[in-house]
């Protein structure tokens, strides 16, 4: 967290800045007639490289975008947390695979391995959360979700070679 | 009929005020040097009038008001080290200058100490707004800048008080430096023991707080009218009276209402009170002292641009921040006009000072103004000088 320095402008108003990651800095003045500017310095140059004016309305508008609470982006770094310990994978499968031709309520995946068929993937048809009853094809892809252990095991108990993670977009 | 004839001259001045302002405004030049040119101009075709001088009196009395208003006294005692650092950094700079100056132009010890504070107060209005306009809200000199500009104000107001207090004891000696500074701590006094106390109790925020528009505005005249009567009584400046005025009214909550309240007044008068400045300037003299006039533009824009180069460079700034400094701190206006021209409502003292200041002041406001605007230019000269030697 960067340290925001405060400094009074006698007879204009306040002035905020803020030293970024980057060395750049930015500069806020709030003027005594609301209106604020924003000033960008770029690093060691002691003149402004942008200079925006904003109106107190539209500061208040790209606060609430800038703070989030306009709109919540899922941030990056939140989402890697929640994938650490599940994997999914794309799985092709081939003419002489074990799971070919066969239900999938009779390949008991769940109970053999933890993991869950999500999609089947057919040519140009997607069937999301295929019913137990659906039987998995030769040139299927599925797509199996589970603990990396689970995944594993997956693999191994089906005798899986050719897992197609890398083209995955 | 004196008073129709006033009535059309005063119609006249302001139109033409306004035209010109609008030119000028164009051209983004300083309206106080362009109405002190019209009144100039004017002086060709109708007296100054008893009405035209009475709203004279109003608008130094509203100017110095609103300098009060604004003038931040929080910031003043927060950041009070620096501003009493650079501050006294910049007095010592200019305002021997001045007082060496008036020494070789043979004036009195009263004219010189006048021109002494003529040539040191910088404008606060025009490098207020330049840096406004010129988007420098955020450079690193800007905030020395307005600290000087704090002292400055602060330091012309109690020296105008002082000054005033003189010339009406008649002359300078020991006894009357003592008796008028004894008069003028006292005065100040009374009003910082009223504003603390009324900030404890607030009973100021409570006698103002009226609804009634119009009963607000004669009730905040008549506070700043008395309050520069009573100093106008006791010998001190009238100004120095209405500026107390404001300091006490600016620690209100009503500070906002009485600021749109007293604005009209104010730009009228002030604008009128630049016109009978200019009216007052007489040709012959001015002709015969423009030499004098661009000598002591010249002599003391150095001091002044060396004086902030040099606390640019004390506080760490670069030499491009500090010389930027130096160059805004030129633009003079109307605390010098202030000065010059409360000494020439007083008909005891009819000084050339007047004159020399008009011309002065036109010199620093416009090419001040411009200098400031160009600086990058004056700096990358300057710099390239530099580092060819």
């Amino acid at each position: 967290m960067s340290e925001i320095k405060e400094c009074d402008l006698p007879g204009i108003g306040k002035k905020f800045t803020l030293e970024l990651d980057s060395d750049d800095k930015l500069v806020v003045v709030i003027h005594s007639s609301g209106e604020r500017e924003v000033f960008k310095f770029v690093k060691d140059n002691d003149e402004p490289t942008s200079v925006t004016t904003l109106t107190d309305e539209e500061a208040r508008q790209i606060g609430a975008i800038l703070s989030g609470t306009y709109f919540q982006p899922v941030i990056e770094e939140e989402q890697k947390l929640a994938m650490k310990n599940v994997t999914m994978e794309w799985i092709k499968i081939e003419f002489n695979s074990t799971l070919a031709n066969k239900k999938i309520e009779e390949l008991d995946v769940r109970k053999k391995t933890g993991v869950t068929i999500t999609t089947i993937i057919r040519g140009e048809t997607v069937i999301p959360n295929p019913p137990s009853t659906e039987i998995i094809r030769p040139q299927d892809t599925i797509i199996i979700i589970g603990s990396n252990e689970q995944v594993k095991n997956f693999i191994s108990t089906f005798e899986i070679k050719s897992s197609i993670e890398n083209d995955r977009q | 009929m004196i008073v129709n004839e006033s009535i059309v001259s005063l119609g006249i001045s302001l139109l033409a005020l306004f035209f010109a302002g609008f030119l000028a405004t164009r051209v983004n030049q300083s309206l106080t040097a362009v109405f002190i040119v019209v009144g100039m101009i004017l002086q060709n075709f109708f007296p100054v009038t008893i009405i035209t001088e009475f709203i004279a009196t109003l608008g130094i009395i509203f100017m110095l008001f609103m300098f009060g208003l604004e003038f931040s006294v929080g910031s003043l005692f927060n950041n009070q080290r620096k501003i009493f650092y650079t501050g006294i950094c910049d007095l010592l700079f200019n305002f021997p200058l001045g007082l060496f100056l008036g020494w070789l132009l043979g004036y009195d010890l009263m004219q010189t100490l006048l021109l002494a504070g003529i040539i040191y107060v910088t404008s606060s209005v025009i490098v207020a707004k330049s840096i406004i306009d010129l988007k420098r809200s955020a450079n690193p000199e800007t905030e020395y800048l307005l600290n000087i500009l704090i002292f400055e104000d602060m330091f012309i107001a109690t020296f105008l008080a002082f000054i005033v207090g003189i010339i009406n004891y008649g002359h300078i000696d020991a006894k009357g430096t003592f008796f008028v500074m004894a008069k003028t701590s006292a005065f100040f006094l009374f009003f910082i023991i009223l504003s603390k106390t009324s900030k404890k109790f607030k009973f100021i925020d409570k006698v103002i707080d009226i609804e009634h528009t119009e009963l607000f505005v004669i009730l905040i005249l008549s506070i700043i009218v008395l309050s520069a009567g009573t100093a106008a009584q006791i010998g001190l400046s009238e100004a120095i009276g209405a500026f107390l005025a404001g300091l006490l009214l600016s620690e209100t909550k009503q500070r906002h209402r009485i600021t749109e309240a007293i604005s009209p007044f104010q730009q009228f008068s002030t604008a009128i009170f630049f016109v009978a400045f200019g009216m007052s300037i007489d040709y012959k003299h001015v002709i015969s002292l423009i030499p004098m006039g661009i000598f002591i533009f010249i002599i003391s824009s150095f001091s002044k641009a060396f004086g902030g180069y040099f606390i640019g460079k004390k506080y760490a700034l670069s030499k491009r921040a500090s010389l930027r400094l130096g160059f805004s701190l030129i633009p003079r206006g109307e605390f010098s006009i202030i000065l010059a021209g409360v000494i020439a409502m007083n008909p005891n003292v009819p000084y050339p000072l007047k004159a020399l200041t008009g011309i002065y002041v036109l010199l620093c406001a416009v090419l001040g103004s411009i200098i400031m605007k160009e600086s990058d230019l004056f700096i990358k000269w300057f710099i390239e000088k530099k580092t060819s030697e």
